[in-house]
């Protein structure tokens, strides 16, 4: 058994006993009841399970969370689906999801809008020249499985959100 | 006792078991339907987009998989946990589980075997026919075939548990017997010879003739498909005759026809839904009442079996109510259309009394259990007449891996086997289809049913043809294409709009097609470019099609709709939103979906199978006014539009008519006497706005308060069944005879109950309809651009184009995203998926994303994949399916393709890299 504490959503947890395989996946849903971060093949191939590790350097990175063990997080700063909005307001990112008709069945959103959340942060830090926008997108989200959209509205949406305010996100505007 | 009952359920399942979908009492916790009835648009932000947006958006708790015993009020708070242990051999007698050595791992708290099963008296609905665990000392029937249940306690144990049988052997097998031979699940043959000219009546159809099945089997268990000469079994031999005339003609040597017999195969492949299958249930000993949470497709059915399994239990393990749940669907695809897990979950209730249980497959054992897409290997048979390019006769033998169980495989090969020719137009047709048993995964529903695999095998024949003929093959389709009013193989014509032409004039122009010449001459060095084409027609719909829809609308305007449909991401929430706002005006407020008994008030019931039943019992039955020839149907992606919101539409326009209309009337002063009060049809909404030439525009608020105070009708529930049409009845309302597409219905006048209406007629669709196989399908072609490395055989789509059309597109942005996600889906199964059979394939229990591949973002052209929707052909055009066509011809499209790029025709799928590499080399 490990005992681990942790930040989910700004939120602390722990300290709590677990098993050493017991996997994150697990321990957000089974001891957490925490359902926005999906179980799709526990393999780490789909990636509807990621969530965002927020590093002490600031910086973030997913995580898939089917193949790592909750231990493996102890002490860690990670963000979920369900800690995305704030005080019932959605992010842009989570706006322009709905917008573009992104998901279908939803089961792979949180694993989709957590990478493009990451990205969108990344691009913030480090803007991109507006040429290298799409391929970067779909760098970002190539990883992620979806078996009802094809995968099209997924990357306008994000795309559609960096666009929407581009001297944050891109170089020199966007120009 | 105090059953949550629905009359007409009871009286189905005659089980003594009350059935029911109860409303749970919001108390400290939201209850289920809390979180399944979701906003409709325009309540909150954001205001455009799914009525499911917000809640997918935000990690709402949706799906089965998401709910625990502790979600739900009501329920002990602890989550049991169970695990179906299933075999990966069915070639060796099983003889039991090494429980011993598991135990000194984790320890199950119960423990559920075929034993069980007789001890207690289970019975297995007829669907699913066949032994639920496998008794020991026997041959497992299938790979992947449970043998037990265990349930443990706690989920520690259980997950312990859940990963020593992965990894270890923990089932005892004696001698080798080899694979059970079992009968096939049907065979079944489809010939039409046609009158002389297209006017002319058809000689030979199953439509005039009924269908036929050769009554005879070889010692292997194929059917013998010759007329052997028996009084028994006339019907077969007249239209095997005729079809043996088909094939001896197409043998005949004539050079004026190009012949070409070719053989294909396709793979099995997993729906692959990313939410693996999931339910909950409780069952509570002392009011002997089992509680679930089930996502499926198909929930009447699931609730019935469910009855039909517990139903003749032994008293301490029968209940007697079950009230079952139903949650969003995180993908379907057909794979969770009539589902055994259903069973399960049952089971897994009933043998841990007072303890909730929840049983979720991880992806291994969705790949070992999950209803699989039937493996086919066909032989077809095509002549054209080499002066005009017309086809002259067509043929085609089927043979389908039906795997374990027989689930849906008579009803794939049948409509596989219908599908077979495509859009064209031939009048010599004969096909042979059956759905074998094997020791393979049970296959059974999935998006395309059957006609994937025929119609990529015939557009595969047609783009040889066009290659050896030669001619052009847009030219060659639209030459032999099926017109509106000619007859498919079935020998009925289809009911709906036929575009066929308008759909190659579009791939005619498109560029993919138009420049493909330059764009071969353009390929960098160490790449080939190929550009192919193809069209298919799908149909959409059963011929037992049901739709049920509660519409109400409260003092203030606000709207809520119930459907019996259920939300798997085919946008039905807001198909059924808009829908009824064409009638309503407002966007609903609330949309309730997968609901079975919000609609007791019409009291319905029904005998015997829809599909079977003779006209005089569907007369007979037709004499009560409650009475429909089924209630509830599954829903799948392509009849979501066209049926799913059709019951919610009726009411609603039958609210407008009764309610609103009189109401604004009203408001507008305007007498009843007065000619404008006829005008209905004429008056429109903008938005919330009711407007009426020369009139004040009203807003729907107004009108509704005033249609309650004046007790008018404020909510309609209806029942509607489609044998490739619709049933008609009249009904009294407000003193007034109103006919329209329903058969059953009930109002509420201003805050009142609702209140069943007894239809004063009724029209069902007669039962000769059984006979047409399919009145209704949507058409999509594709093309596609691709470069191949010569180097790898990497292959890069670089374009691609989809037109289809689907009359009236609820929700355009939805029939886009199925089109590019059909085309995805497509694309895997051209390139990438596949499933072998037998020991090395998922019924071994090894199989998950790592080895099965589907389409990746990378893998498509994301940025140059272009769908285009043909506008209805007229304003009034109903909404027709179109969720399934948009993955056919993307596949033959792609071999065409990769024929026009390295002169290799495939006749095999998945087409790899490794393939095309060997081929180009």
């Amino acid at each position: 058994m490990t005992t681990v504490n942790m930040m989910i959503n700004g939120q602390a947890y722990g300290p709590m006993d677990v098993r050493d395989d017991l996997t994150m996946n697990d321990f957000l849903r089974e001891c957490l009841g925490m359902t926005g971060t999906k179980f799709g093949c526990g393999a780490g191939q789909c990636l509807s399970c990621s969530v965002i590790v927020d590093n002490p350097d600031g910086t973030s990175h997913t995580n898939p969370t089917c193949i790592v063990s909750a231990a493996n997080f102890n002490g860690k700063k990670i963000r979920t689906i369900e800690g995305h909005a704030k005080n019932g307001e959605l992010t842009i990112l989570q706006k322009s999801f709905i917008e573009h008709f992104s998901f279908q069945c939803g089961y792979c959103t949180p694993g989709f809008l957590n990478e493009g959340q990451v990205l969108l942060e990344r691009l913030e830090k480090k803007p991109l020249v507006r040429e290298d926008l799409e391929s970067a997108i779909g760098e970002a989200l190539d990883g992620h499985l979806c078996r009802c959209t094809g995968y099209v509205k997924y990357h306008e949406a994000v795309k559609a959100a960096i666009l929407k305010e581009p001297k944050r996100y891109l170089k020199d505007g966007g120009r | 006792m105090k059953a949550t009952r629905r009359e007409f359920v009871q009286w189905a399942v005659a089980s003594g078991i009350s059935l029911g979908v109860s409303r749970i009492g919001v108390a400290e916790i939201p209850g289920f339907l809390s979180h399944e009835t979701l906003p409709g648009r325009g309540t909150k932000t954001p205001k455009t987009g799914r009525v499911d947006g917000v809640a997918k958006a935000t990690g709402a708790k949706l799906y089965a998989s998401d709910f625990r015993a502790s979600d739900l009020p009501g329920w002990p708070p602890e989550t049991s946990h169970a695990l179906l242990v299933r075999t990966p051999n069915a070639t060796h007698i099983y003889l039991g589980l090494d429980l011993e050595r598991l135990s000194k791992i984790a320890r199950p708290s119960v423990l559920v075997t075929s034993e069980d099963m007789k001890r207690v008296n289970i019975r297995v609905p007829e669907f699913y026919a066949g032994d639920l665990f496998c008794p020991a000392g026997t041959t497992p029937v299938y790979l992947g075939q449970p043998v037990a249940m265990l349930i443990f306690e706690k989920f520690d144990v259980f997950d312990q548990a859940r990963l020593a049988l992965r990894d270890g052997n923990f089932l005892k097998f004696g001698k080798e017997t080899g694979p059970l031979t079992l009968p096939n699940y049907g065979a079944f043959r489809f010939t039409r010879v046609a009158g002389a000219t297209p006017s002319d009546p058809d000689v030979y159809s199953p439509v005039q003739a009924g269908w036929i099945s050769p009554g005879f089997l070889e010692s292997s268990g194929r059917p013998i498909w010759k007329p052997l000469p028996v009084a028994k079994g006339s019907e077969y031999v007249k239209g095997a005759t005729y079809g043996e005339e088909i094939r001896a003609k197409l043998a005949s040597k004539d050079p004026d026809v190009l012949m070409l017999d070719r053989k294909f195969e396709t793979q099995s492949v997993d729906p692959m839904f990313l939410e693996p299958e999931a339910g909950l249930a409780w069952y509570d000993p002392a009011s002997k009442k089992l509680e679930t949470v089930l996502g499926v497709q198909s929930p009447f059915e699931a609730t019935e079996s469910l009855a039909h399994l517990l139903g003749e239990a032994i008293p301490t393990l029968k209940p007697k109510i079950i009230d079952a749940q139903f949650a969003y669907v995180g993908g379907g695809f057909g794979g969770r259309d009539h589902t055994p897990f259903t069973l399960y979950v049952g089971l897994a209730g009933m043998f841990f009394p007072g303890h909730p249980v929840r049983l979720a497959h991880d992806r291994f054992q969705q790949f070992q259990g999950g209803v699989k897409r039937h493996a086919f290997k066909m032989r077809t048979q095509m002549s054209v007449d080499r002066a005009t390019g017309k086809i002259t006769a067509f043929a085609a033998d089927h043979v389908l891996d039906g795997g374990g169980l027989m689930n849906y495989s008579p009803s794939v090969a049948t409509v596989g086997g219908t599908g077979a020719l495509g859009i064209y137009d031939v009048p010599r047709v004969d096909v042979t289809t059956v759905a074998e048993h094997t020791r393979g995964v049970t296959a059974g529903s999935m998006r395309g049913y059957g006609t994937l695999q025929t119609m990529t095998a015939l557009e595969s024949l047609v783009d040889e043809i066009c290659t050896l003929l030669p001619m052009d093959q847009v030219e060659f389709r639209r030459r032999n294409a099926l017109r509106l009013g000619g007859k498919i193989m079935t020998g009925h014509a289809y009911s709906v709009s036929v575009r066929t032409s308008e759909i190659l004039d579009k791939l005619e122009v498109h560029p993919i097609w138009a420049n493909r010449a330059e764009e071969k001459a353009r390929a960098k060095p160490g790449f080939l470019i190929g550009t192919g084409v193809a069209i298919a027609a799908k149909d959409y719909g059963t011929g037992a099609d049901c739709s049920l829809g509660r519409v109400e609308i409260d003092a203030d305007g606000r709207i809520s709709i119930h459907s019996d449909a259920v939300e798997m991401g085919n946008g039905i929430g807001t198909a059924l939103a808009n829908r009824v706002s064409y009638h309503v005006g407002g966007i609903a407020d609330e949309v309730t979906v997968a609901q079975v008994d919000a609609f007791d008030v019409l009291e319905l019931v029904k005998t015997g199978d829809p599909f079977t039943m003779s006209q005089d019992a569907q007369d007979a039955g037709a004499k009560n006014t409650r009475w429909v020839p089924e209630i509830s149907s599954a829903t799948s992606a392509s009849i979501g539009a066209h049926v799913g919101t059709h019951a919610a539409a009726q009411a609603a326009r039958i609210i407008f008519r009764f309610g609103l209309w009189p109401a604004a009337l009203v408001l507008w002063g305007i007498a009843p006497s007065d000619p404008r009060a006829k005008q209905s049809e004429e008056a429109y909404w903008q938005g919330d706005t009711l407007v009426m030439t020369g009139l004040d525009p009203l807003p729907l608020k107004n009108i509704a308060a005033k249609a309650h105070r004046l007790n008018l009708v404020t909510g309609a529930t209806a029942h509607a069944f489609s044998r490739w049409s619709w049933s008609q009845a009249s009904f009294l309302i407000s003193g007034e005879t109103w006919s329209t597409d329903i058969d059953a219905l009930a109002v509420r006048y201003g805050g009142s109950k609702f209140t069943r209406l007894d239809r004063s007629s009724v029209t069902f669709p007669p039962t000769d309809f059984n006979r047409i196989g399919v009145a209704f399908a949507s058409l999509c072609g594709t093309g596609v651009r691709v470069e191949i490395e010569k180097a790898t055989g990497k292959l890069q789509i670089v374009k691609a184009y989809s037109v289809l059309e689907c009359g009236k597109a609820l929700v355009p942005e939805v029939v886009v995203g199925q089109s590019q996600g059909g085309f995805a889906m497509g694309v895997g199964y051209a390139l990438f998926e596949n499933l072998p059979p037998f020991e090395d394939g998922p019924g071994n229990g090894q199989w998950n994303l790592g080895q099965y591949l589907i389409a990746r973002g990378s893998d498509l052209p994301l940025h140059d994949l272009e769908i285009e929707i043909l506008p209805p052909v007229s304003s009034n055009e109903p909404p027709k399916g179109m969720a399934e066509v948009v993955m056919i011809p993307v596949v033959p499209a792609l071999l065409s393709a990769i024929y026009d790029a390295i002169g290799h025709r495939f006749q095999s799928l998945p087409v790899t890299q490794q393939m095309i590499k060997d081929a180009i080399a």
